[in-house]
């Protein structure tokens, strides 16, 4: 019995880790995938490796994130270790009342500490703007800025302010447990009570210390949605990259960059692990013990003669830092600059470098992960882009709530490239505020090896013959939108009958087990593994799945006889950009004939640029030295007969959004 | 007589309103011992901190040599402190610790900073390894050190430094009893050979009798009498500091003329005098003064309650007229007989009344555990600010 007993918990114990770490591993193996899918194994690689450092996007974060991680955390342990001191020279009752107040923004939900931090720096931006408005208008000799946003600054306070908690939670237990008398001995020997701290508090509180500038750092890297919410639109740390890539898709990139953070903070953890053994080790055994090589190499070091030597190390290793620092403000701060906000993956990142080089602009390229986030992004007043990539029924609600501004197409002489097909289109009738970046269409993606014959209308979606086997997308307007082409209606309508009659349909397919679930993101693995027969996705998506499908698995496009929903992303600039110039300057170069080459290439999406949508074809040939198949080309960029039967989301009164909002929570509990 | 070196007028110290040390007047002189002595919580330690210069009197003025030094931090008083639980530094073994204090720059004669030479630095702990009796313990961790040997660490960490003053705050009080005993010995050696005035911290009043040459008797913030430890035995000022030093029997009395008091309606002889005619006094009778005769030769009679030996002598309790007294014999009177007893004048020591009369001297609960029970009452943090974890 006892024996069995054992068994069972050991395989309890065993199940435990593996479900905790198999998630790590499987992620370490697949950064090493020769392909670029999450799901299907294509052989070893450290391509993306390689690409991982040439992401200028990701790299940029990464730098981000570590210097906001390392700052931060320099600080707050500087800031935490006094605080907890002075803590400690307070009596016990308000001792324990200020470590209880310490703990609770530990314990506090993390998006109330993102929000009310983003609250409160708007808050202030809006009370220093006023200020300094009427400071400039009483004198002139000291010019100060009127307009702060959100940015790096924000970024930086906002991690110190949650890494100071777990500081003083480290460094007071090590207070506790040092004799208060310490101290005074050392002022009594003759210290001042700063000489006492570091010959003598420190020491003993040194591993407290440590731990908690740990915690911090560790703390600070993970850190999304505090950072999310207050680093504004210039910078992005690597979890907000990573985040705002998955309107896309997440590259395996992202696996191999999570790799490297990973293995560094396990070897971060095992060093201060080994140092606190060795530590352990040495006090038991005492003077007994004989000091190895390294321990005698430190006490020489320490030895009076070598002051000089730790002394220059400490400078040489503050300087770099300093420099690191100054470099990073000097380039965000003396050069022009253009802050541009897009999706994840929605750009060949050669541009912006072509870009820079051409005109000595930098770009900042931020991203976004939905159209409504970064509604809501700019609705907060935190962000002070100058250019987004919004959709076009995005566009209709940014220009009717007047958020945009109207740009001077003199200066975009690239405009005229632009098919006339793509202009003057609804969201913006006389097109006074953007310039087209591509566009594409929505349809049916299914692997012809899991269905009969071929696929032609969106009765599928909801035929039994495949249920279990249908991933519906997760998104409300296209998967009631999809039903309502099917129902043969319009999918603008606001027709509060069409609308639920649409929603029906959906909901009954969903009763009777047609979806195998709703996705996102995840259709890519799905369909890439086999594991579901049908999905409704982008065009542009379809082709990259298809590079990536497994082994036995055939995926086919189809754009539905009933027709289907086609969209564009427009460049538009955001009303009273700071730097609208610049602006102009991208805009004018995205739309190049060059770039759009580029982009198409790289994103799949169409271009709406005339001359890049006919050389497309050539282009490709010369690049990769073969036939670009015709039939890829024409479920890039749909020919005009088929997008004569696709209609284009308008922008939908609130009473029609409230609708879907509500139709589709109701499903979600249904 | 040695000049005076450290003054304290009417220092007071409050924490939060609570008044810790009340209008302290004290003076010591150079090269003396001069032992604070109290139960717990009557400000000796307090009183040694405003001295180390940890604590800064609420009012009132500390002077060194003359000079005001309330606001001098402890860094720049030539004092050295021997801590409660000795405060070692336990991260540097046995050798760093004593240097700790040469390796500080101090100010020369023209304020600039200075630090001593690696070669005196070695003299001068080598040194005090001997006098302390810790040669080849340099390289020891502190923490592998018994309690005797990290009192004599702490003692040379202070001394090193040659203090005008070492402060020493319950020096003795974490060590066995035999151990104890060495120490004192020991640290009145040191004290004679380095010549320098020690301040004593202790709530045992056997160690305070032994060591010093002065003995300050506190209380509830207040000094009750300073005086050597002979005036302090034989002369308590008030029942706190008879009952406190020794065993007494406190009984009230009435002073009837000079030299005759009256105590349970009989009149003694005794030396005392200068009290109004017929003011209540407290009367001290010290157990050994005591002598017991036949019941009928006696000046009081009563009756023995119980009887402990103490090796010495015998410890009895005896009942007179329903208040119980303490004596001490050599003479065995079984639990039960008749005695009586006879004192002489020079036994009777007359005490006016003070807010401490009627509280101590009858020992109607005496038993073995006694002691016992007074000592556990002994906290040896109770004495700060009262914050202590």
């Amino acid at each position: 019995m006892k024996r069995q007993n054992r068994v069972g918990s050991r395989l309890v114990i065993g199940l435990m880790f593996l479900f905790l770490y198999a998630p790590i591993l499987l992620l370490i193996i697949f950064s090493f995938n020769a392909g670029d899918s999450s799901a299907v194994w294509k052989g070893f690689s450290l391509q993306w490796y390689g690409k991982l450092f040439q992401n200028r996007l990701i790299m940029e974060s990464v730098y981000t994130t570590l210097l906001v991680s390392l700052l931060a955390t320099a600080i707050a342990t500087v800031a935490g270790t006094f605080a907890a001191i002075g803590l400690y020279s307070l009596g016990r009752k308000r001792r324990e009342a200020l470590l209880t107040v310490n703990n609770i923004p530990m314990m506090n939900a993390d998006i109330v500490t993102g929000v009310s931090l983003c609250l409160f720096f708007v808050a202030f931006f809006q009370g220093w703007g006023t200020f300094a408005r009427w400071f400039n208008s009483v004198q002139s000799a000291v010019e100060l800025p009127d307009r702060l946003v959100l940015g790096f600054t924000t970024l930086l306070l906002a991690h110190i302010a949650f890494d100071i908690p777990y500081v003083i939670l480290n460094v007071a237990p090590k207070l506790r447990q040092m004799d208060r008398n310490l101290m005074d001995a050392a002022q009594d020997l003759g210290c001042t009570w700063m000489q006492a701290f570091w010959k003598v508090m420190l020491p003993e509180i040194k591993p407290g210390i440590v731990s908690g500038a740990l915690i911090a750092f560790t703390m600070s890297i993970d850190d999304f949605i505090i950072s999310y919410f207050t680093a504004g639109s210039a910078s992005s740390t690597l979890a907000m990259a990573i985040y705002g890539m998955t309107k896309k898709r997440v590259t395996p990139e992202v696996n191999a960059v999570s790799t490297i953070l990973f293995l560094s903070v396990l070897l971060l953890l095992v060093l201060s692990n080994i140092k606190e053994v060795r530590a352990e080790a040495r006090e038991r055994l005492g003077a007994a013990r004989k000091p190895s090589a390294l321990d005698r190499a430190r006490m020489k070091l320490a030895e009076p003669r070598f002051k000089w030597l730790r002394r220059g190390t400490a400078a040489v290793l503050a300087c770099a830092f300093i420099a690191s620092v100054s470099f990073l403000s000097y380039a965000t701060s003396s050069r022009p600059v253009v802050n541009v906000c897009s999706w994840g993956e929605y750009i060949d990142e050669d541009l912006i470098t072509q870009f820079e080089e051409a005109t000595g602009i930098r770009v900042n390229y931020q991203t976004a992960e939905s159209n409504e986030a970064l509604y809501s992004l700019l609705k907060s007043g935190g962000a002070d882009y100058d250019v987004v990539v919004p959709s076009d029924y995005m566009i209709g609600r940014l220009i009717a709530e007047d958020m945009l501004e109207p740009l001077d197409y003199s200066q975009i002489p690239n405009f005229s490239l632009i098919d006339d097909r793509f202009k003057n289109l609804s969201y913006d009738p006389d097109n006074r505020y953007t310039v087209p970046y591509t566009w594409g269409t929505l349809g049916i993606i299914y692997n012809t090896a899991m269905v009969d014959g071929e696929i032609t209308s969106w009765s599928a979606l909801y035929d039994d013959k495949y249920a279990g086997n249908v991933l519906l997308i997760n998104n409300s307007r296209d998967a009631i939108g999809e039903a309502l082409l099917y129902l043969g209606y319009s999918v603008n309508t606001t027709d509060e009958a069409q609308i639920r009659e649409a929603y029906e349909l959906v909901a009954d397919a969903n009763r009777r087990g047609v979806f195998q679930g709703r996705v996102m993101d995840e259709v890519f693995q799905k369909m890439e593994g086999g594991n579901a027969a049908i999905a409704t996705y982008y065009a542009g998506d379809y082709l990259s799945m298809v590079d990536n499908q497994a082994e036995g698995v055939d995926l086919a496009f189809v754009i539905p006889e009933e027709g289907s929903n086609w969209f564009v992303d427009a460049m538009c600039m955001l009303k009273d950009a700071p730097h609208q110039e610049e602006a102009h300057k991208w805009i004018n170069f995205i739309a190049s004939t060059e770039a759009n080459l580029a982009n198409m290439d790289y994103i799949w999406y169409a271009s709406p640029n005339r001359e890049a949508l006919e050389k497309y074809p050539a282009y490709y040939e010369e690049l990769y030295g073969e036939e670009l198949d015709p039939e890829v080309y024409e479920i890039m960029a749909a020919p005009p007969e088929t997008l004569e039967r696709c209609e284009a989301y308008l922008n939908l009164p609130a009473a029609t959004l409230n609708l879907y909002n509500a139709l589709w929570t109701q499903l979600g509990t249904s | 007589m040695s000049k005076e070196l450290i003054r304290l007028t009417d220092c007071v110290m409050a924490f939060d309103d609570e008044v810790v040390l009340d209008k302290i007047n004290l003076s010591i002189r150079d090269k003396e011992f001069l032992t604070l002595l109290g139960p717990s919580g009557c400000g000796k330690t307090t009183t040694l901190r405003i001295i180390g210069g940890f604590q800064t009197p609420t009012s009132g003025d500390v002077l060194f040599d003359g000079v005001r030094i309330n606001a001098v931090p402890p860094h720049k008083r030539t004092i050295n402190t021997v801590f409660q639980k000795y405060a070692l530094f336990p991260h540097l073994n046995v050798y760093e610790n004593i240097a700790f204090g040469l390796r500080i720059p101090k100010a020369d004669a023209k304020g600039n900073k200075v630090k001593l030479p690696e070669e005196e630095i070695d003299r001068r702990v080598m040194e005090m390894l001997e006098i302390v009796n810790l040669k080849g313990f340099e390289k020891r961790r502190t923490t592998q050190l018994s309690g005797g040997q990290q009192q004599r660490v702490a003692i040379a960490r202070a001394l090193v430094n040659r203090p005008k003053v070492l402060l020493l705050d319950e020096p003795l009080g974490a060590l066995d009893l035999k151990l104890r005993k060495d120490m004192q010995n020991e640290l009145k050696r040191i004290q004679k050979a380095m010549e320098i005035t020690f301040v004593y911290v202790t709530h045992d009043q056997e160690e305070a009798l032994a060591m010093s040459d002065t003995v300050v008797v506190m209380d509830a913030g207040r000094i009750q009498q300073i005086g050597s430890p002979e005036d302090i035995y034989n002369e308590p000022k008030n029942a706190f500091v008879a009952d406190f030093i020794g065993e007494s029997n406190i009984i009230d009395g009435v002073m009837r003329a000079d030299g005759v008091v009256e105590i349970f309606n009989r009149r003694f002889q005794c030396l005392d005098g200068g009290f109004d005619k017929d003011e209540p006094v407290d009367v001290v009778i010290r157990p050994e003064d005591v002598d017991i005769v036949s019941e009928d030769q006696g000046q009081l009679r009563g009756t023995v309650t119980s009887v402990t030996f103490k090796g010495m002598q015998y410890d009895i309790i005896v009942d007179f007229y329903g208040f119980k007294w303490l004596i001490q014999t050599t003479d065995l009177s079984p639990v039960g007989s008749r005695i009586g007893i006879k004192i002489d004048p020079d036994g009777i020591h007359v005490m006016k009344k003070s807010e401490y009369s009627g509280l101590f001297g009858d020992y109607s609960s005496y038993s073995e555990e006694y002691e016992e029970i007074s000592d556990a009452s002994y906290d040896p943090e109770g004495e700060d600010s009262g914050d202590e974890e």
